[in-house]
Order: C-alpha cells, then sequence, then structure tokens
C-alpha cells in the first residue's frame, strides 16, 4: 500500500513539475504529509542531492522511498517521478520524430533553439555566481579549479568524465589536505 | 537496431548516469562531447531540438531527454533503455548513502571532494554552451531571441516553458519572413 502511495506522489511531483529546484516544495509537501521525512531530512536530502550524480528530483524520490518502504520504496519513487518521460515525453517523442521535416515545424525550431540557447546561457551565468562566488567574494581556488577545468575541457578535449575525477582529486588535495576555506 | 546497439546506448546513458552533477545540463554536456562531436551521429542543432522538447514538458529533464534521443535512434525499446540506464547509477548510489547519509553529508573529505567536483560545474556547461553555438542562430534575428531568453532567464523567475513558447512564436515569424525571401531570390535566380 504504501509503495503505492510513494508511486502516486512522486507521479504527482513529476506531472506538476519542470526539475530542478522548482520541484522542492511539492516534494516537501508530499513527504511531509505522508510523514516519509522529517524537515530536517528534507534539507539534508536538498543537500546531498547535490553532492551525488543524478537530478534533484529523482534523488528525492529514491531518499524518501527509502526511508519510507526501503528499496522498493525506492524504485516506486522512481517510477513514479519517471512516469512522465515514460508516457508524455514518449509520445512527444513519436510526434516530434514524425513532425521535425514538416516546413512548420522547422520554422518553429528557428526560434525555438536560439530560445533554448539562451537559457543555457542563462544557467551558465546563474551557476557561474552561485559557484564561485560565496558570501559575496571571489573563491579564489574555486575558479582556478573552474579555469583549468575549462582549458582541459575545451583545448585538450578531455572527457567530462576525467574531468570531474580530476576536480574531485584537485578538491581533496586543495580543500582537503591543504586546507583551504 | 541489434542487440550489440540496444547494449552499446545502455552502456552510454549508464555512464551519463554516473556523472551527471549540478542538475540535468551536464547530460547536454556529454551527449555534445560524445554524439555531437566525437561520434558525429547528432548535429548541435538537433541537440538543441531534443533539449527543447525536454525542457518543455512537465518531469525531470535528463530523463525526458534519455527518451527522445533514445526513441530517436531506437524506437521505444531505446527510449526505455536510455532512460533507466541513465537513472539506474543516481539510484543505486543514493540507496547506498541513504544508510549513513549524515555521517556522508558531514564527512572532511567528502565535502573537499565536492567542492572541486562544483568548481568543474560551470566550465561543463561552458562547453555545452560553445558547441551549441553553432546550431543555435540560422538567420540574423535569432541572435534577439538568444538576448531576450537570456534576460528573462537571468532577470525573471519566468518558467522555461514560456520561453519556448516565445522561441516558438518568434520562430513561425521569423522562419515564414526568411523562407519567403529565400524563395524569392530563388524565384529570382
Amino acid at each position: 500500500m504504501v509503495l503505492l502511495k510513494l508511486y502516486w506522489s512522486f507521479l504527482l511531483i513529476g506531472f506538476g513539475s519542470f526539475g530542478g529546484l522548482s520541484m522542492i516544495p511539492q516534494i516537501s509537501n508530499e513527504v511531509l504529509g505522508h510523514g516519509w521525512m522529517t524537515v530536517d531530512q528534507v534539507t539534508d536530502i536538498v543537500a546531498i542531492a547535490e553532492m551525488t550524480p543524478g537530478p534533484l528530483g529523482l534523488n528525492c524520490a529514491t531518499f524518501a522511498g527509502m526511508q519510507a518502504a526501503g528499496i522498493p520504496g525506492a524504485i516506486a519513487a522512481n517510477l513514479g517521478t519517471l512516469t512522465p518521460s515514460l508516457t508524455l515525453c514518449a509520445l512527444a517523442a513519436v510526434c516530434f520524430q514524425r513532425f521535425k521535416d514538416s516546413s512548420v515545424m522547422q520554422r518553429i525550431l528557428v526560434g525555438v533553439r536560439p530560445a533554448c540557447f539562451g537559457m543555457v546561457l542563462g544557467v551558465l551565468i546563474s551557476l557561474s555566481m552561485s559557484n564561485y562566488f560565496l558570501a559575496g567574494s571571489v573563491h579564489i581556488p574555486s575558479v582556478i579549479i573552474g579555469i583549468v577545468d575549462a582549458v582541459l575541457l575545451l583545448k585538450f578535449k578531455v572527457s567530462i568524465p576525467k574531468l570531474l575525477i580530476l576536480s574531485a582529486l584537485s578538491g581533496l588535495l586543495i580543500f582537503g589536505v591543504l586546507g583551504f576555506a | 537496431m541489434s542487440l550489440k546497439e540496444y547494449t552499446v546506448l545502455l552502456g552510454e546513458f549508464f555512464r551519463f548516469g554516473c556523472f551527471t552533477f549540478g542538475g540535468g545540463w551536464s547530460i547536454i554536456a556529454q551527449m555534445q562531447q560524445l554524439y555531437v562531436e566525437k561520434k558525429k551521429t547528432l548535429t548541435s542543432q538537433e541537440l538543441l531540438d531534443l533539449t527543447s522538447v525536454a525542457k518543455s514538458l512537465p518531469g525531470v529533464m535528463i530523463s525526458n531527454v534519455a527518451m527522445l534521443y533514445g526513441y530517436r535512434v531506437g524506437g521505444l525499446p531505446g527510449g526505455l533503455i536510455c532512460v533507466f540506464g541513465m537513472c539506474f547509477p543516481p539510484m543505486l548510489v543514493l540507496i547506498v548513502i541513504s544508510f549513513f547519509y549524515q555521517a556522508f553529508r558531514t564527512n572532511y573529505w567528502v565535502m573537499a571532494a565536492m567542492e572541486g567536483m562544483q568548481a568543474a560545474v560551470v566550465p561543463i556547461i561552458l562547453g555545452a554552451a560553445v558547441g551549441l553555438a553553432k546550431g543555435s542562430v540560422q538567420y540574423p534575428p535569432c541572435y534577439a531571441i538568444v538576448a531576450i531568453c537570456l534576460g528573462l532567464y537571468l532577470f525573471t523567475s519566468v518558467n522555461p516553458i514560456v520561453l519556448v513558447l516565445i522561441g516558438v512564436v518568434s520562430g513561425l515569424i521569423v522562419g515564414t519572413v526568411y523562407a519567403g525571401k529565400e524563395a524569392k531570390k530563388h524565384g529570382a535566380a
């Protein structure tokens, strides 16, 4: 029974949101309402979701599911969150493949591509602000890692997984061993 | 698609799933690197198209992207394989961590490694932006659409779907005007 409830709650969360931080109010409503998590746990999971791979919505689903009903709970909650992708988005995929070469769709995409690119630039700028400016000042060690990464990625075409591992190691060295704050 | 191709697809998305840090955009960056740059099986325009569709549907963006890409290359089974391939690693990691999450969250070394990885997120998205820039602007007015959507994204809290809708409307206008111009040019020649 709790598995169905988990599935249903996260299905509602999935359909009612557009990913990322916008999911948090809805997630906390559902998990607090059902008593699956405490307020402190919600705070914890948001922090942990950013530290582990995967999107926030799925990570919250896994965590809430684990708290409520163990591994079957995690699976049920994940399936709930994924239901929009497996239904609505699958339908969109079918339609998009069919109509993407039509002249109307081609015209629409002429405008949608720059809109989407503008969004990517927006994400880039807002993440730069939050990741490199801490408490009102530039966080030098992070900026240095960032610049080195950008050179490795753009100039030397280092793969993203390798880049993340390298950055984690530099973090261990700079913030861990050398103790930069 | 053959069984072997499906297995390769599963492996690729499993790997994406292991390395999606900093929100959904890092998967776009990884797809950009693998499919647009390395394998050349996708153009940057097509990746922008998939991203826009994924972003304007409800649910988790990265699983939407996985479904759209998977369907494109391998039909419905391809879509399912990509979605599950990508979502499995994060779920596994978090199931393990949920047993000792408080110790994990406050661990000195974990925090140090995370701070390093966080510094990599911006360059990764920068890489995606550089790769996608080519495909984004077809006609000069598209620069204005980029600027307007960038401004709206940064200075308002408007839903991404509104930005995509702005793109749809302006695309219909700009696309029709330039299609007319091109038809005239061909007619004259």
